[in-house]
């Protein structure tokens, strides 16, 4: 058929799939076509079949048979489950994670208390007593103010910076002291 | 999770309003899809206990229609392919004795008969598009949201469908006459 590259198109136009920017030329090809013009009556007449085929009746035996399956099947399963509350939409996350937290305690406790007997069994034997380490001494000698700024009267002055230093030349207490306010 | 709904409660007297409200179009698409009465049954008895299991869950304000439409195509595919009853277009019988109808046009009868028949020749995702598009008369849009396709290949499903139909009945009617 010389036509065959318009099928497709003339396919959907027939039942008014074709694009809005496409019609003008398949219309413009069905005037002069009388093949194409057959081609759109056929599959019309075919879409008018397809149509009816939504009209058959349906027997109300077999309707009425899957309505009895269905029904049978969730009355069992509404048995099965008990038919009293079931969790539902948002609270039904909440029960999981509630339940999953109650399972991790449950299988975290017997451990626990198994590590708790095991460090109570061994700490008598060979608990050692542990010196406590000896404190940095503080050597007030090197005690060193800084006063940033004389603040005028009747203002709080600015905080004083007191140095400690310890023995140990990694240790160094740095101390800010708010300064009450002069000329009281 | 599939939240089902209470004995006892509204939700399965909903469920059952919902369900003698489609039953009819559920069964007719599974008919068309599946060309045999039993595995219609079949699907459709799945579709409605999975409306059923999900009923908790879906947005009636959006309607179940697409939801329904979209599983029963889903579950028709499956009992297809899982007892293999399509026919090749080489093996269709001829439609010599057409079934009772409530038509009194017997030719009429006969035609759709053929288109039936001619249905259940297609491949399974052209069956699918064209009986949504042109038996149920969905849109376009709509059949390709059900089939999770895009428009276009929707386009092009019922493009090839409504040609390949043309040709079976076609030639079944001039093999008639």
């Amino acid at each position: 058929m010389s036509c065959s590259k318009f099928e497709t198109d003339i396919a959907l136009y027939a039942g008014g799939d074709l694009p809005a920017g496409r019609i003008a030329r398949i219309e413009w090809h069905l005037a002069e076509c009388a093949d194409c013009r057959t081609l759109v009556e056929e599959l019309r007449s075919g879409q008018g079949l397809l149509g009816e085929l939504r009209d058959d009746p349906i027997a109300d035996a077999l309707v009425a048979q899957v309505r009895q399956r269905v029904l049978a099947e969730v009355r069992h399963t509404t048995l099965t489950w008990g038919a009293g509350w079931r969790p539902r939409g948002a609270l039904a996350p909440l029960l999981a994670l509630a339940a999953a937290l109650i399972l991790a305690v449950v299988l975290w406790w017997p451990r626990h208390e198994a590590k708790q007997a095991r460090i109570a069994q061994v700490e008598p034997e060979h608990a050692t007593p542990i010196a406590p380490a000896p404190r940095p001494k503080l050597v007030p000698a090197k005690h060193r103010v800084v006063r940033h700024h004389h603040a005028p009267a009747a203002q709080p002055g600015p905080p004083l910076l007191v140095q400690f230093v310890t023995d140990n030349p990694n240790i160094v207490v740095y101390w800010l002291v708010d300064q009450k306010p002069q000329g009281d | 999770m599939a939240a089902y709904p209470r004995e006892n409660s509204g939700d399965l007297a909903a469920f059952e309003r919902i369900m003698s409200q489609c039953e009819r179009r559920v069964l007719r698409v599974a008919l068309r899809l599946l060309n045999n009465p039993q595995d219609a049954q079949d699907a459709a008895q799945e579709v409605f206990l999975r409306l059923y299991k999900h009923f908790g869950d879906l947005d009636e304000t959006r309607g179940y229609e697409p939801w329904l439409y979209r599983v029963t195509v889903n579950v028709c595919r499956d009992i297809a392919r899982g007892r293999r009853r399509s026919i090749g277009l080489a093996e269709a019988p001829d439609p010599v004795s057409p079934q009772p109808d409530a038509y009194h046009d017997a030719e009429r009868a006969q035609q759709r008969e053929i288109v039936r028949l001619g249905l259940s020749c297609l491949g399974e995702k052209e069956r699918a598009a064209l009986v949504l598009r042109d038996v149920e008369g969905l849109s376009t849009r709509e059949v390709a949201g059900i089939l999770g396709s895009s428009e276009n290949t929707v386009r092009s499903q019922i493009c090839s469908a409504r040609l390949k139909l043309r040709d079976f009945t076609g030639r079944l009617l001039r093999r008639r006459s």
